[in-house]
Protein backbone atom coordinates (compact mmCIF):
# COMPACT_ATOMS: atom_id res chain seq x y z
CA UNK A 1 0.00 0.00 0.00
CA UNK A 2 1.58 3.50 -0.78
CA UNK A 3 0.55 6.59 0.83
CA UNK A 4 -1.18 9.15 -1.91
CA UNK A 5 -0.90 13.27 -1.29
CA UNK A 6 -5.01 12.37 -0.71
CA UNK A 7 -4.56 10.35 1.91
CA UNK A 8 -2.12 12.62 3.46
CA UNK A 9 -4.35 15.22 2.97
CA UNK A 10 -7.44 13.37 4.20
CA UNK A 11 -5.36 11.99 7.33
CA UNK A 12 -4.79 15.95 8.15
CA UNK A 13 -8.59 17.49 7.78
CA UNK A 14 -9.48 13.91 9.97
CA UNK A 15 -7.24 15.88 12.60
CA UNK A 16 -7.74 19.65 11.67
CA UNK A 17 -4.30 20.13 11.07
CA UNK A 18 -3.18 22.75 8.46
CA UNK A 19 -0.79 21.10 6.53
CA UNK A 20 2.08 23.26 4.73
CA UNK A 21 2.20 22.31 0.88
CA UNK A 22 6.29 22.28 1.31
CA UNK A 23 6.10 19.52 4.35
CA UNK A 24 3.93 17.13 1.95
CA UNK A 25 6.60 15.22 0.10
CA UNK A 26 8.70 14.69 3.16
CA UNK A 27 5.85 13.93 5.32
CA UNK A 28 4.82 11.26 2.17
CA UNK A 29 7.87 9.83 2.02
CA UNK A 30 8.20 8.95 6.09
CA UNK A 31 4.47 7.88 6.15
CA UNK A 32 5.25 5.51 3.25
CA UNK A 33 8.37 3.94 4.69
CA UNK A 34 6.45 3.60 8.23
CA UNK A 35 4.01 1.67 6.23
CA UNK A 36 6.09 -0.31 4.29
CA UNK A 37 8.16 -0.88 7.23
CA UNK A 38 4.97 -2.60 9.27
CA UNK A 39 3.76 -4.37 5.88
CA UNK A 40 6.58 -6.55 6.59
CA UNK A 41 4.08 -8.46 9.12
CA UNK A 42 2.28 -9.39 6.27
CA UNK A 43 4.75 -12.02 5.34
CA UNK A 44 3.93 -13.91 7.88
CA UNK A 45 1.14 -16.58 7.62
CA UNK A 46 -1.20 -15.83 10.77
CA UNK A 47 -3.98 -18.45 9.63
CA UNK A 48 -5.55 -19.63 12.74
CA UNK A 49 -3.68 -17.39 14.91
CA UNK A 50 -5.60 -15.72 17.19
CA UNK A 51 -5.15 -11.65 17.17
CA UNK A 52 -3.45 -10.38 19.80
CA UNK A 53 -4.60 -6.89 21.46
CA UNK A 54 -2.01 -6.31 23.67
CA UNK A 55 0.88 -8.35 25.17
CA UNK A 56 1.20 -8.47 28.97
CA UNK A 57 -1.55 -10.82 28.72
CA UNK A 58 -3.45 -9.27 31.67
CA UNK A 59 -6.78 -8.86 31.46
CA UNK A 60 -9.47 -7.63 34.54
CA UNK A 61 -7.50 -4.77 35.78
CA UNK A 62 -9.91 -2.55 37.12
CA UNK A 63 -9.93 0.10 39.91
CA UNK A 64 -12.44 0.13 43.36
CA UNK A 65 -15.16 3.36 42.94
CA UNK A 66 -13.54 5.87 45.13
CA UNK A 67 -13.26 9.30 44.77
CA UNK A 68 -9.97 11.04 45.21
CA UNK A 69 -8.07 13.72 45.31
CA UNK A 70 -6.14 15.09 41.69
CA UNK A 71 -2.66 15.84 41.80
CA UNK A 72 -4.05 18.87 39.95
CA UNK A 73 -7.08 21.12 40.91
CA UNK A 74 -9.13 23.37 38.49
CA UNK A 75 -7.25 26.16 38.55
CA UNK A 76 -4.58 24.44 37.87
CA UNK A 77 -5.57 22.30 34.76
CA UNK A 78 -7.43 25.64 33.34
CA UNK A 79 -4.26 27.83 33.04
CA UNK A 80 -2.72 24.99 31.22
CA UNK A 81 -5.22 26.29 28.70
CA UNK A 82 -4.78 28.92 26.05
CA UNK A 83 -7.68 30.47 26.85
CA UNK A 84 -9.91 30.80 29.45
CA UNK A 85 -13.33 32.15 30.31
CA UNK A 86 -16.07 31.93 33.01
CA UNK A 87 -14.00 28.70 34.23
CA UNK A 88 -14.71 27.06 30.85
CA UNK A 89 -11.98 26.46 28.40
CA UNK A 90 -12.54 28.85 25.47
CA UNK A 91 -12.08 27.47 21.52
CA UNK A 92 -12.80 29.13 18.32
CA UNK A 93 -15.81 27.90 16.94
CA UNK A 94 -15.83 24.51 15.33
CA UNK A 95 -18.17 23.08 12.19
CA UNK B 1 -48.55 3.88 -2.13
CA UNK B 2 -48.05 2.13 1.47
CA UNK B 3 -44.98 2.45 3.15
CA UNK B 4 -44.03 0.69 6.17
CA UNK B 5 -41.31 2.62 8.38
CA UNK B 6 -38.49 0.34 9.71
CA UNK B 7 -36.98 2.40 12.95
CA UNK B 8 -33.72 1.37 15.15
CA UNK B 9 -33.00 3.32 17.87
CA UNK B 10 -29.38 3.84 19.98
CA UNK B 11 -29.61 5.07 23.74
CA UNK B 12 -26.62 6.49 25.31
CA UNK B 13 -27.48 6.10 29.27
CA UNK B 14 -25.05 7.43 31.49
CA UNK B 15 -24.50 5.21 34.48
CA UNK B 16 -24.52 5.97 38.09
CA UNK B 17 -21.34 4.86 39.28
CA UNK B 18 -19.47 7.41 42.03
CA UNK B 19 -16.45 8.28 39.57
CA UNK B 20 -15.80 8.09 36.38
CA UNK B 21 -15.28 5.29 33.89
CA UNK B 22 -11.52 5.95 33.63
CA UNK B 23 -10.55 8.55 36.48
CA UNK B 24 -11.02 8.55 40.29
CA UNK B 25 -13.51 11.74 40.27
CA UNK B 26 -17.14 12.65 40.92
CA UNK B 27 -19.35 11.26 38.57
CA UNK B 28 -22.15 13.44 39.62
CA UNK B 29 -21.60 16.80 38.53
CA UNK B 30 -25.21 17.71 38.91
CA UNK B 31 -25.41 21.61 40.51
CA UNK B 32 -21.49 22.06 40.35
CA UNK B 33 -19.54 24.23 38.94
CA UNK B 34 -18.14 23.79 35.16
CA UNK B 35 -14.75 21.85 35.44
CA UNK B 36 -15.03 21.30 38.93
CA UNK B 37 -15.07 17.19 38.54
CA UNK B 38 -12.11 17.35 36.31
CA UNK B 39 -8.79 15.35 36.27
CA UNK B 40 -5.75 15.18 34.38
CA UNK B 41 -6.70 12.16 32.58
CA UNK B 42 -9.94 14.08 31.41
CA UNK B 43 -7.92 16.80 30.15
CA UNK B 44 -5.37 13.86 28.65
CA UNK B 45 -2.09 15.50 29.52
CA UNK B 46 1.01 13.63 28.17
CA UNK B 47 1.49 10.40 29.97
CA UNK B 48 -2.19 10.48 31.99
CA UNK B 49 -3.24 6.87 31.34
CA UNK B 50 -6.49 5.27 31.89
CA UNK B 51 -7.83 3.29 34.88
CA UNK B 52 -11.12 1.72 34.52
CA UNK B 53 -13.91 1.62 37.42
CA UNK B 54 -14.86 -2.24 38.13
CA UNK B 55 -17.92 -0.58 39.36
CA UNK B 56 -19.20 0.45 35.65
CA UNK B 57 -18.26 -2.95 34.46
CA UNK B 58 -20.47 -4.36 36.85
CA UNK B 59 -23.22 -1.92 36.07
CA UNK B 60 -23.39 -2.81 32.66
CA UNK B 61 -23.54 -6.35 33.65
CA UNK B 62 -26.94 -5.68 35.48
CA UNK B 63 -28.03 -2.59 32.51
CA UNK B 64 -27.09 -6.11 30.21
CA UNK B 65 -29.61 -8.68 32.67
CA UNK B 66 -32.17 -6.36 32.50
CA UNK B 67 -32.54 -6.41 28.74
CA UNK B 68 -31.99 -10.33 28.65
CA UNK B 69 -28.94 -9.94 27.17
CA UNK B 70 -26.45 -11.97 26.80
CA UNK B 71 -23.06 -11.03 29.08
CA UNK B 72 -19.97 -11.63 26.29
CA UNK B 73 -17.10 -12.76 29.09
CA UNK B 74 -14.35 -11.28 26.59
CA UNK B 75 -14.60 -7.51 25.54
CA UNK B 76 -12.14 -5.13 24.76
CA UNK B 77 -11.74 -1.56 24.78
CA UNK B 78 -10.85 0.65 21.62
CA UNK B 79 -10.50 3.94 20.52
CA UNK B 80 -12.29 6.05 18.09
CA UNK B 81 -10.50 9.07 16.88
CA UNK B 82 -12.36 12.15 15.48
CA UNK B 83 -11.63 16.06 16.48
CA UNK B 84 -13.91 17.85 18.09
CA UNK B 85 -13.13 19.81 21.71
CA UNK B 86 -15.31 18.04 23.70
CA UNK B 87 -12.73 15.81 23.84
CA UNK B 88 -9.18 16.50 24.22
CA UNK B 89 -7.65 12.99 23.79
CA UNK B 90 -8.95 13.50 20.42
CA UNK B 91 -10.81 9.86 20.77
CA UNK B 92 -13.47 8.36 22.87
CA UNK B 93 -12.72 5.16 24.27
CA UNK B 94 -15.83 2.35 23.52
CA UNK B 95 -16.17 -1.45 22.49
CA UNK B 96 -16.38 -1.59 18.83
CA UNK B 97 -15.42 -4.76 18.27
CA UNK B 98 -16.10 -6.85 21.40
CA UNK B 99 -19.01 -5.36 23.41
CA UNK B 100 -19.65 -6.62 27.19
CA UNK B 101 -23.17 -6.86 26.23
CA UNK B 102 -24.71 -9.04 23.84
CA UNK B 103 -28.35 -10.06 22.04
CA UNK B 104 -31.05 -9.69 23.79
CA UNK B 105 -34.52 -7.90 23.85
CA UNK B 106 -37.00 -5.49 25.44
CA UNK B 107 -40.80 -6.53 25.60
CA UNK B 108 -43.15 -3.50 25.47
CA UNK B 109 -46.59 -3.30 27.48
CA UNK B 110 -48.17 -4.41 24.44
CA UNK B 111 -46.32 -7.71 24.07
CA UNK B 112 -44.45 -6.74 21.06
CA UNK B 113 -40.71 -7.89 21.94
CA UNK B 114 -37.68 -5.48 20.04
CA UNK B 115 -34.34 -7.02 19.60
CA UNK B 116 -31.36 -5.63 21.34
CA UNK B 117 -28.47 -6.20 18.57
CA UNK B 118 -25.48 -5.07 21.60
CA UNK B 119 -24.90 -2.80 24.20
CA UNK B 120 -21.41 -1.31 25.00
CA UNK B 121 -19.23 0.80 27.26
CA UNK B 122 -17.78 3.57 26.96
CA UNK B 123 -17.25 7.34 28.17
CA UNK B 124 -19.25 10.35 27.70
CA UNK B 125 -17.78 14.11 25.83
CA UNK B 126 -17.52 17.36 27.22
CA UNK B 127 -20.42 19.73 26.77
CA UNK B 128 -19.91 22.26 24.63
CA UNK B 129 -21.59 25.91 24.38
CA UNK B 130 -21.71 27.66 21.61
CA UNK B 131 -21.19 31.38 20.95
CA UNK B 132 -21.27 33.77 18.24
CA UNK B 133 -17.54 32.81 17.02
CA UNK B 134 -16.67 30.91 19.66
CA UNK B 135 -17.34 27.86 22.17
CA UNK B 136 -16.69 27.30 26.13
CA UNK B 137 -15.70 23.18 27.17
CA UNK B 138 -16.90 22.36 30.27
CA UNK B 139 -15.11 18.30 30.94
CA UNK B 140 -17.05 17.69 33.75
CA UNK B 141 -19.14 14.90 31.69
CA UNK B 142 -15.89 13.77 30.07
CA UNK B 143 -15.53 10.08 30.58
CA UNK B 144 -19.08 9.65 32.80
CA UNK B 145 -19.25 5.93 31.88
CA UNK B 146 -22.12 5.15 29.27
CA UNK B 147 -23.41 2.26 28.04
CA UNK B 148 -25.02 2.73 24.55
CA UNK B 149 -27.58 0.38 23.80
CA UNK B 150 -28.11 -0.43 20.05
CA UNK B 151 -31.41 -1.98 18.68
CA UNK B 152 -32.42 -4.09 15.97
CA UNK B 153 -34.49 -2.07 13.21
CA UNK B 154 -37.98 -4.41 14.56
CA UNK B 155 -39.52 -1.01 15.31
CA UNK B 156 -42.13 0.05 12.32
CA UNK B 157 -44.41 2.50 14.08
CA UNK B 158 -43.66 6.27 16.07
CA UNK B 159 -45.84 5.09 19.40
CA UNK B 160 -43.85 1.73 19.45
CA UNK B 161 -40.49 4.31 19.26
CA UNK B 162 -41.66 6.24 21.82
CA UNK B 163 -42.87 2.66 24.18
CA UNK B 164 -39.47 1.09 23.51
CA UNK B 165 -37.82 4.12 24.97
CA UNK B 166 -39.72 4.66 27.73
CA UNK B 167 -39.24 0.47 28.18
CA UNK B 168 -35.61 1.22 28.30
CA UNK B 169 -35.39 3.93 31.28
CA UNK B 170 -38.25 1.90 33.02
CA UNK B 171 -35.59 -0.93 32.95
CA UNK B 172 -32.43 1.49 33.65
CA UNK B 173 -34.07 3.18 36.39
CA UNK B 174 -35.45 -0.01 38.25
CA UNK B 175 -31.91 -1.06 38.03
CA UNK B 176 -30.49 1.37 39.41
CA UNK B 177 -27.54 1.63 37.11
CA UNK B 178 -28.68 5.30 35.97
CA UNK B 179 -30.05 8.26 38.02
CA UNK B 180 -32.77 8.71 34.74
CA UNK B 181 -32.80 11.73 34.59
CA UNK B 182 -34.16 12.90 31.05
CA UNK B 183 -34.22 16.38 30.88
CA UNK B 184 -30.53 16.47 31.99
CA UNK B 185 -29.66 14.16 29.47
CA UNK B 186 -29.49 10.94 31.83
CA UNK B 187 -30.89 9.22 28.69
CA UNK B 188 -30.20 10.58 25.28
CA UNK B 189 -31.56 8.80 22.10
CA UNK B 190 -30.80 8.86 18.23
CA UNK B 191 -33.55 7.22 15.66
CA UNK B 192 -33.04 5.81 12.69
CA UNK B 193 -35.82 5.95 10.02
CA UNK B 194 -36.57 4.54 7.08
CA UNK B 195 -39.65 3.72 5.04
CA UNK B 196 -40.34 0.72 2.18
CA UNK B 197 -43.09 0.46 0.10
CA UNK B 198 -45.14 -2.61 1.60
CA UNK B 199 -44.06 -5.49 0.32
CA UNK B 200 -40.45 -4.55 -0.59
CA UNK B 201 -37.48 -7.03 0.27
CA UNK B 202 -35.05 -4.07 0.66
CA UNK B 203 -35.18 -1.02 3.42
CA UNK B 204 -35.22 2.11 2.17
CA UNK B 205 -32.11 4.69 2.51
CA UNK B 206 -32.05 5.90 6.38
CA UNK B 207 -31.79 9.22 7.90
CA UNK B 208 -30.54 9.47 11.57
CA UNK B 209 -32.12 12.30 14.00
CA UNK B 210 -29.72 12.54 16.68
CA UNK B 211 -29.93 13.67 20.88
CA UNK B 212 -33.47 13.81 21.42
CA UNK B 213 -34.08 13.21 25.48
CA UNK B 214 -37.72 12.81 25.94
CA UNK B 215 -40.47 10.48 25.10
CA UNK B 216 -42.25 12.71 23.35
CA UNK B 217 -39.92 13.93 20.96
CA UNK B 218 -38.96 10.83 19.98
CA UNK B 219 -42.63 10.16 18.76
CA UNK B 220 -42.61 13.54 16.99
CA UNK B 221 -39.73 12.91 15.69
CA UNK B 222 -40.18 9.74 14.09
CA UNK B 223 -43.91 10.48 13.04
CA UNK B 224 -42.04 13.47 11.56
CA UNK B 225 -39.62 11.89 9.39
CA UNK B 226 -41.85 8.88 8.36
CA UNK B 227 -44.24 12.10 7.35
CA UNK B 228 -41.24 13.67 5.24
CA UNK B 229 -39.74 11.08 3.48
CA UNK B 230 -43.59 9.67 2.43
CA UNK B 231 -43.96 12.98 0.93
CA UNK B 232 -40.11 13.12 -0.95
CA UNK B 233 -40.62 9.52 -2.46
CA UNK B 234 -44.24 10.38 -3.34
CA UNK B 235 -42.96 13.32 -5.01
CA UNK B 236 -40.59 10.80 -6.80
CA UNK B 237 -37.44 12.21 -4.87
CA UNK B 238 -34.83 10.28 -3.37
CA UNK B 239 -33.94 10.14 0.16
CA UNK B 240 -30.49 11.23 1.13
CA UNK B 241 -28.62 9.25 4.40
CA UNK B 242 -27.88 12.09 6.75
CA UNK B 243 -27.74 13.00 9.84
CA UNK B 244 -30.58 15.40 11.53
CA UNK B 245 -31.16 17.68 14.23
CA UNK B 246 -34.72 17.84 16.15
CA UNK B 247 -36.31 21.54 17.04
CA UNK B 248 -38.56 20.49 19.60
CA UNK B 249 -39.77 24.36 19.45
CA UNK B 250 -41.10 24.13 15.68
CA UNK B 251 -41.66 20.51 16.07
CA UNK B 252 -39.06 19.69 13.20
CA UNK B 253 -35.99 18.08 11.89
CA UNK B 254 -33.06 20.10 9.92
CA UNK B 255 -29.81 18.17 8.13
CA UNK B 256 -27.25 18.78 10.54
CA UNK B 257 -23.88 20.28 8.82
CA UNK B 258 -21.27 17.88 9.05
CA UNK B 259 -18.18 17.23 7.05
CA UNK B 260 -17.73 15.25 4.65
CA UNK B 261 -16.00 11.58 4.75
CA UNK B 262 -16.46 12.34 8.88
CA UNK B 263 -17.19 9.07 9.68
CA UNK B 264 -13.37 7.34 9.43
CA UNK B 265 -12.48 7.20 13.02
CA UNK B 266 -9.74 4.95 12.52
CA UNK B 267 -10.51 2.21 15.05
CA UNK B 268 -7.66 0.53 16.65
CA UNK B 269 -7.42 -1.07 20.14
CA UNK B 270 -7.05 0.72 22.89
CA UNK B 271 -3.12 -0.47 24.29
CA UNK B 272 -3.91 1.22 27.69
CA UNK B 273 -6.86 -0.74 28.89
CA UNK B 274 -6.41 -4.84 29.30
CA UNK B 275 -8.85 -6.61 27.92
CA UNK B 276 -11.86 -7.83 30.32
CA UNK B 277 -12.61 -11.47 30.99
CA UNK B 278 -15.17 -11.81 33.53
CA UNK B 279 -15.54 -14.96 35.31
CA UNK B 280 -19.41 -16.39 36.18
CA UNK B 281 -18.79 -15.97 39.59
CA UNK B 282 -18.18 -12.01 38.73
CA UNK B 283 -21.59 -12.13 36.72
CA UNK B 284 -23.60 -13.55 39.33
CA UNK B 285 -22.30 -11.46 41.97
CA UNK B 286 -23.04 -8.39 40.22
CA UNK B 287 -26.86 -9.85 39.50
CA UNK B 288 -26.94 -10.48 42.98
CA UNK B 289 -30.07 -8.83 44.83
CA UNK B 290 -31.26 -7.52 41.33
CA UNK B 291 -34.11 -5.58 41.59
CA UNK B 292 -38.26 -6.48 40.01
CA UNK B 293 -38.08 -5.29 37.13
CA UNK B 294 -41.46 -4.04 35.09
CA UNK B 295 -42.31 -7.44 33.82
CA UNK B 296 -42.16 -8.74 37.70
CA UNK B 297 -44.54 -5.58 38.37
CA UNK B 298 -47.25 -6.26 36.05
CA UNK B 299 -47.01 -9.57 37.03
CA UNK B 300 -47.41 -8.68 40.58
CA UNK B 301 -50.15 -5.99 40.29
CA UNK B 302 -51.41 -7.07 36.67
CA UNK B 303 -55.19 -8.77 38.42
CA UNK B 304 -55.76 -6.31 40.96
CA UNK B 305 -54.88 -3.26 38.87
CA UNK B 306 -55.91 -2.29 35.56
CA UNK B 307 -53.30 -2.00 33.34
CA UNK B 308 -53.91 1.83 32.06
CA UNK B 309 -53.07 2.46 35.78
CA UNK B 310 -50.24 0.14 36.22
CA UNK B 311 -48.56 1.35 33.15
CA UNK B 312 -48.80 4.67 34.64
CA UNK B 313 -47.46 3.50 38.29
CA UNK B 314 -44.73 2.26 36.41
CA UNK B 315 -42.61 5.35 35.77
CA UNK B 316 -42.25 6.23 39.60
CA UNK B 317 -39.67 3.20 40.38
CA UNK B 318 -39.65 4.38 44.18
CA UNK B 319 -43.07 3.81 44.06
CA UNK B 320 -43.23 0.48 42.47
CA UNK B 321 -40.61 -0.45 45.33
CA UNK B 322 -42.56 0.95 48.50
CA UNK B 323 -45.74 -1.14 46.67
CA UNK B 324 -43.54 -4.72 46.44
CA UNK B 325 -43.43 -4.18 50.48
CA UNK B 326 -46.72 -4.78 50.89
CA UNK B 327 -47.02 -7.85 48.09
CA UNK B 328 -47.61 -10.33 50.91
CA UNK B 329 -50.84 -8.31 51.40
CA UNK B 330 -53.22 -9.25 48.33
CA UNK B 331 -55.73 -6.81 49.91
CA UNK B 332 -53.89 -3.83 51.25
CA UNK B 333 -51.20 -3.82 47.85
CA UNK B 334 -54.97 -3.74 46.26
CA UNK B 335 -56.17 -0.42 48.18
CA UNK B 336 -52.69 1.06 48.19
CA UNK B 337 -52.07 1.09 44.66
CA UNK B 338 -55.54 2.53 44.02
CA UNK B 339 -55.19 5.12 46.35
CA UNK B 340 -51.50 6.02 44.85
CA UNK B 341 -53.23 6.00 41.49
CA UNK B 342 -56.69 7.47 41.64
CA UNK B 343 -54.90 10.42 44.52
CA UNK B 344 -52.01 11.30 43.11
CA UNK B 345 -52.39 10.51 39.12
CA UNK B 346 -55.73 11.59 39.14
CA UNK B 347 -55.11 14.76 40.39
CA UNK B 348 -51.47 14.69 38.35
CA UNK B 349 -49.80 15.40 41.62
CA UNK B 350 -46.91 13.99 40.52
CA UNK B 351 -44.51 15.84 42.75
CA UNK B 352 -45.74 13.97 45.36
CA UNK B 353 -43.77 11.20 44.27
CA UNK B 354 -40.51 12.64 44.41
CA UNK B 355 -41.05 13.14 48.48
CA UNK B 356 -40.41 10.29 50.51
CA UNK B 357 -43.06 8.31 49.99
CA UNK B 358 -45.24 6.62 53.38
CA UNK B 359 -43.76 3.83 55.62
CA UNK B 360 -44.89 0.56 54.87
CA UNK B 361 -46.84 0.37 58.79
CA UNK B 362 -48.41 3.55 57.87
CA UNK B 363 -49.70 1.94 54.58
CA UNK B 364 -50.63 -1.43 55.97
CA UNK B 365 -52.51 0.73 58.96
CA UNK B 366 -54.52 2.66 55.95
CA UNK B 367 -55.97 -0.64 54.61
CA UNK B 368 -57.04 -1.93 57.42
CA UNK B 369 -58.99 0.77 58.95
CA UNK B 370 -60.31 0.88 55.60
CA UNK B 371 -60.96 -2.44 55.35
CA UNK B 372 -62.65 -2.05 59.15
CA UNK B 373 -64.59 0.70 57.59
CA UNK B 374 -62.40 3.09 60.21
CA UNK B 375 -62.23 5.25 57.60
CA UNK B 376 -64.47 5.92 54.60
CA UNK B 377 -62.74 5.82 50.82
CA UNK B 378 -62.86 10.01 51.17
CA UNK B 379 -61.67 9.47 54.71
CA UNK B 380 -59.20 7.26 53.30
CA UNK B 381 -58.07 9.45 50.81
CA UNK B 382 -57.41 12.56 52.66
CA UNK B 383 -55.41 10.74 55.48
CA UNK B 384 -53.45 9.68 52.54
CA UNK B 385 -52.49 12.69 51.02
CA UNK B 386 -51.55 13.63 54.33
CA UNK B 387 -48.52 11.03 54.38
CA UNK B 388 -46.82 13.87 52.08
CA UNK B 389 -47.26 16.39 54.53
CA UNK B 390 -44.14 17.53 55.64
CA UNK B 391 -46.01 18.60 59.01
CA UNK B 392 -47.53 14.96 59.54
CA UNK B 393 -45.40 12.10 57.37
CA UNK B 394 -44.18 11.14 60.25
CA UNK B 395 -47.46 10.00 62.03
CA UNK B 396 -49.05 7.12 62.48
CA UNK B 397 -52.06 6.62 60.18
CA UNK B 398 -54.61 6.30 63.26
CA UNK B 399 -52.81 9.77 64.81
CA UNK B 400 -53.39 11.20 62.06
CA UNK B 401 -56.81 10.14 60.95
CA UNK B 402 -57.41 11.47 64.56
CA UNK B 403 -56.13 14.94 64.12
CA UNK B 404 -58.34 15.45 60.95
CA UNK B 405 -61.36 13.92 62.75
CA UNK B 406 -62.16 10.93 59.73
CA UNK B 407 -62.36 8.10 62.08
CA UNK B 408 -65.86 6.62 61.23
CA UNK B 409 -67.84 5.33 64.29
CA UNK B 410 -69.08 2.00 64.09
CA UNK B 411 -69.38 1.05 67.62
CA UNK B 412 -73.67 0.11 66.37
CA UNK B 413 -74.51 1.37 70.22
CA UNK B 414 -73.17 4.32 70.12
CA UNK B 415 -74.36 5.21 66.35
CA UNK B 416 -78.21 4.10 67.53
CA UNK B 417 -78.07 6.34 70.12
CA UNK B 418 -77.38 8.92 67.70
CA UNK B 419 -79.85 7.72 65.17
CA UNK B 420 -82.31 7.79 68.13
CA UNK B 421 -81.71 11.49 68.99
CA UNK B 422 -82.16 12.76 65.36
CA UNK B 423 -85.39 10.49 64.69
CA UNK B 424 -86.65 12.38 67.98
CA UNK B 425 -86.70 15.88 66.41
CA UNK B 426 -89.47 17.69 65.63
CA UNK B 427 -87.34 18.56 61.78
CA UNK B 428 -87.22 14.84 60.72
CA UNK B 429 -90.70 14.03 61.72
CA UNK B 430 -91.90 14.83 57.62
CA UNK B 431 -89.14 12.70 56.31
CA UNK B 432 -89.93 9.64 58.65
CA UNK B 433 -93.89 10.07 57.34
CA UNK B 434 -92.85 10.22 53.93
CA UNK B 435 -90.38 7.21 53.90
CA UNK B 436 -92.98 4.89 55.45
CA UNK B 437 -95.19 5.90 52.68
CA UNK B 438 -92.64 4.89 50.28
CA UNK B 439 -90.69 7.39 49.31
CA UNK B 440 -87.12 5.65 49.98
CA UNK B 441 -84.94 8.70 48.86
CA UNK B 442 -85.82 10.77 51.78
CA UNK B 443 -83.74 8.21 53.59
CA UNK B 444 -80.77 10.50 52.28
CA UNK B 445 -81.88 13.42 54.09
CA UNK B 446 -81.62 11.27 57.06
CA UNK B 447 -78.34 9.64 57.00
CA UNK B 448 -76.92 13.29 56.00
CA UNK B 449 -79.19 14.55 59.37
CA UNK B 450 -77.46 11.88 61.45
CA UNK B 451 -74.17 12.34 59.81
CA UNK B 452 -74.18 16.03 60.66
CA UNK B 453 -75.32 15.27 64.38
CA UNK B 454 -72.48 12.71 64.13
CA UNK B 455 -69.75 15.89 63.16
CA UNK B 456 -68.70 13.29 59.79
CA UNK B 457 -67.59 10.60 62.16
CA UNK B 458 -70.54 7.89 61.66
CA UNK B 459 -70.18 5.29 59.33
CA UNK B 460 -72.37 6.37 56.58
CA UNK B 461 -73.54 2.58 55.22
CA UNK B 462 -73.87 1.75 59.23
CA UNK B 463 -76.11 4.99 59.32
CA UNK B 464 -78.62 3.87 56.71
CA UNK B 465 -78.87 0.18 57.59
CA UNK B 466 -79.92 1.21 61.46
CA UNK B 467 -82.45 3.90 60.10
CA UNK B 468 -84.21 1.38 57.51
CA UNK B 469 -84.24 -1.20 60.58
CA UNK B 470 -86.00 1.43 63.08
CA UNK B 471 -88.52 2.80 60.50
CA UNK B 472 -89.41 -0.40 58.62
Amino acid sequence: MEITREDLKHLADLSNFSLPEEEMDSLQNDLDGIVKYISELSELNTDGVEPTYQVFEMDNVWRDDEIKAQDANREELLDLTVEEKENQIKVPKVL
Amino acid sequence: MKYIPTIGIECHVQLCTKTKLFSEVDNDARGKEPNSCVSPVDYALPGMLPRLNGEAVKFAVRAGHAMNCAINPKSRFDRKHYFYPDSPKGYQITQFFHPIIGEGFVELPSGTKIRIEHAHLEGDAGKLTHFSNYSLVDLNRVDTPLIEIVSMPDIHSAADARDYAKELWRLMTFAKVTYGDLYNGNMRFDVNVSIAPEGADKLGTRTETKNLNSFRSIERAVEYEIKRQTKLLEAGETIRQETRGWNDATGESTPQRSKEEAKDYRYMPEPDLPPLNLSEEFISAALENFPMMPSDYRKMLGSIVPDATLEVLLDYPKLMEKLSELKENTAALKRISNLFSSVLLAEENFSLLNDELPSKQQLLDLAEMLDKNELSSTGGKEVFIKFFDPEMHFKATREIAKELGVVQENDLGALEAIVDAVLAKPETQKAQEDYKNGEQKVIGFLVGQVMKESHGKANPSAVQEILRKKLA
